[in-house]
């Protein structure tokens, strides 16, 4: 509750010879406080006090006050300093102080809190500057002699729940859901989830044709070769294409065209070794090195969109 | 198996042959190619035909054509409700001398000269004459006469029209599996074609225009052999059984092949059927298409171009679906080899 900015009420300027330290305080200090009365215990309340120095001179951070207990009653429970820059005029720090009262007042009473001394570091010189105190109201919470009968400290009962209206919420829910579904379905659609026809079966069966022809010299490795390549053709043609249909494949995928002659290539091929006299003349008409060089060609052409 | 050099030459020679023969079919029946290409591998199939289709789109000015280019003897008789055997076999008049007179009927004129027989209209006739077929078409024989006549060059062609359904009936499962291939012959689609067929009056006067095709292009006699020599000749490799059992698998329990046809219940659509003797008209005729496309191997491609025809009539499905047969076994088929991977 004490959170509530208030316009500057208190503006202390403080530029004071403290002729007894023999030390020159400089600078303006400007403190904004927040209003002055209504505290109760617990409660806490900020300020923030511009602090302008010459423009060579500096903060001795080492001079900020550390957040802990101030006194028995009074809590420095934060404090920040912000750098604001220096022009020609100035250099302005903003510091920011954060109290918490726990004085139990048995009737209104006016609390102080301490002012604070800045160390101003300018060259070799070393000065200080003042940030004024602050005082404030504070109220008791309870009286001081019960006037009603039962313990005068018997805890009161807690607020009880209100019921807030959660449609609007559900509704904004419910469009999210929609929306972030809208969006992962377009994200599928965009990166080829689920989407056979951005699947890149060429891909796939060009390393597998590789590790095959690899892994054996044997014609074992040739033919399993030629399967990889005839199932990613399936799947690009989304049915078993043999090879009567390759000329209508091709003219579905304008992008393939430029291979037709190896595709026919591969087709014979294939013709020869699982149908015809096995993979000895098979390979006559596609040697090992071309299968290899025909599944790139063919996870290339994928690649470009084809 | 092994293609001995002289089969080789003789199998070259007779290839020539049959795309002739193709050919001069093809003079006289317009937009009917692979009606036509169906029935020369049954002719080198030594296989039965029956062909199927609307009234007036030319099966038997095909079959004609056929019989005349094949060479022997013809012989054709039309089903009706009350054909009996007896009037195939026998032929029963009052003869010139006020007397009355069996003579050997249609089927048993020629003899075994007779090498095309072309029931027409199989379906208005009546099941015992069906089963009598069957013996003729499976045994290649007939009694009659109290002895046994034989039919050594016989393919029996017979069609059927789907207009009517009154005073029919179906043929048997068991007759229908006899028959190595049921070819659908349709309207041509190309409008060039039809408006000849229609404008042209050479096709008017179908008698002539069957005459227009040369007699005896093939050697019927020499059939036989022929065909023998293409089962032995044409190679079908390991990958290409292993296949073809996929396919039979495929068609036989669709369900367990992830297999579907829209709006059919696949795990109860097929009843039966798909014989291993269809299958192994499959591969017969397979290879004979392998043949004629030049080839000493079978490949998938050949199994594919004559699976409807040698396969659909013979896988039997529920009744529910039986009306509906012609569309739900040409997407079976599809799907089949849609699905089952080749090689």
């Amino acid at each position: 509750m004490t959170d509530m900015w208030v316009p500057p009420r208190l503006s202390a300027s403080v530029a004071l010879l403290l002729a007894a330290n023999g030390v020159q305080a400089e600078g303006e200090v400007t403190l904004h406080t927040p209003r002055g009365f209504g505290y109760f215990i617990g409660d806490s309340f900020a300020h923030e006090a511009i602090i302008e120095l010459d423009p060579a001179a500096s903060l001795d951070p080492a001079s900020l006050p550390r957040p802990g207990p101030l006194t028995y009653w009074l809590e420095l429970t934060d404090s920040t300093l912000e750098d604001l820059g220096a022009d020609a005029m100035a250099r302005r720090y903003r510091l920011r102080l954060r109290y918490q009262t726990f004085y139990a007042p048995l009737e209104p009473r006016m609390l102080a809190t301490p002012g604070l001394s800045l160390a101003v570091l300018d060259g070799d010189r070393r000065s200080s500057v003042q940030v004024p105190g602050w005082s404030f109201l504070m109220s008791p919470l309870r009286e001081i002699v019960s006037t009603r009968a039962g313990a005068s400290l018997a805890l009161r009962p807690d607020v009880t729940r209100g019921a807030h209206d959660l449609t609007m919420a559900h509704r904004v829910a419910a469009a999210s859901a929609v929306v972030a579904s809208a969006a992962l379905l377009a994200l599928a659609w965009v990166r080829g989830w689920g989407f056979g026809r951005r699947h890149r079966p060429f891909a796939a069966a060009a390393r597998e044709v590789a590790r095959r022809l690899a892994a054996t010299q044997g014609p074992e490795g040739y033919l399993a070769s030629l399967l990889v390549l005839h199932r990613a053709f399936d799947v690009a043609a989304g049915r078993r294409l043999l090879a009567d249909d390759v000329a209508s494949f091709l003219d579905s995928r304008p992008g393939l065209r430029g291979i037709a002659r190896e595709t026919s290539e591969f087709f014979e091929a294939s013709r020869q070794a699982f149908f015809g006299a096995g993979a000895e003349p098979a390979s006559a008409v596609l040697s090992r090195r071309d299968l290899a060089a025909f599944a790139r060609r063919l996870a290339k052409l994928e690649r470009a969109g084809a | 198996m092994k293609i001995m050099p002289d089969n080789d030459a003789t199998l070259a020679d007779w290839r020539g042959r049959a795309l002739e023969l193709e050919h001069e079919i093809g003079k006289v029946v317009l937009g009917q190619e692979r009606a036509v290409r169906l029935v020369t591998i049954a002719v080198f199939a030594r296989g039965h035909v029956l062909l199927e289709g609307d009234v007036g789109v030319g099966k038997t000015t095909l079959l004609q054509a056929m019989a005349r280019a094949i060479g022997g003897a013809f012989a054709r008789i039309e089903g009706t409700i009350d054909l009996m055997p007896a009037d195939l076999v026998y032929d029963a008049r009052i003869g010139e001398d006020g007397r009355p007179r069996v003579d050997p009927g249609p089927l048993l004129r020629h003899g075994k000269e007779l090498t095309v027989f072309f029931f027409n209209e199989i379906n208005r006739a009546r099941p015992q004459l069906h089963s009598m077929l069957l013996r003729v078409m499976s045994e290649g024989s007939v009694a009659a006469f109290g002895r046994e006549f034989q039919f050594p060059y016989l393919q029996v062609f017979a069609d059927r029209n789907r207009v009517e359904r009154e005073e029919t009936f179906e043929l048997p499962a068991a007759a229908r599996d006899r028959f190595f291939m049921e070819v659908q012959v349709t309207t041509p689609q190309d409008d060039r074609l039809r408006r000849s067929l229609i404008f042209d009056p050479r096709f008017h006067d179908t008698v002539s225009l069957v005459r227009e095709v040369r007699e005896a292009v093939v050697d019927h006699t020499a059939l036989g052999s022929i065909a023998k020599t293409i089962q032995h000749s044409i190679h079908a490799s390991d990958a290409i059984e292993a296949y073809t059992t996929r396919l039979w698998d495929a068609v036989r329990f669709p369900e367990r092949n992830g297999i579907s046809v829209e709006g059919v219940a696949m795990d109860r659509l097929v009843k039966g059927g798909a014989s291993p003797r269809g299958m192994s008209y499959l591969v017969r005729a397979a290879r004979v298409r392998a043949w004629l496309e030049g080839r000493d191997m079978v490949v998938p491609e050949d199994l594919r171009a004559v699976f409807p025809e040698v396969m659909a009539h013979r896988i039997f499905f529920d009744a529910v679906y039986e009306l509906r047969r012609d569309t739900i076994a040409a997407s079976l088929c599809r799907a089949a080899f849609e699905s089952v991977p080749a090689p």
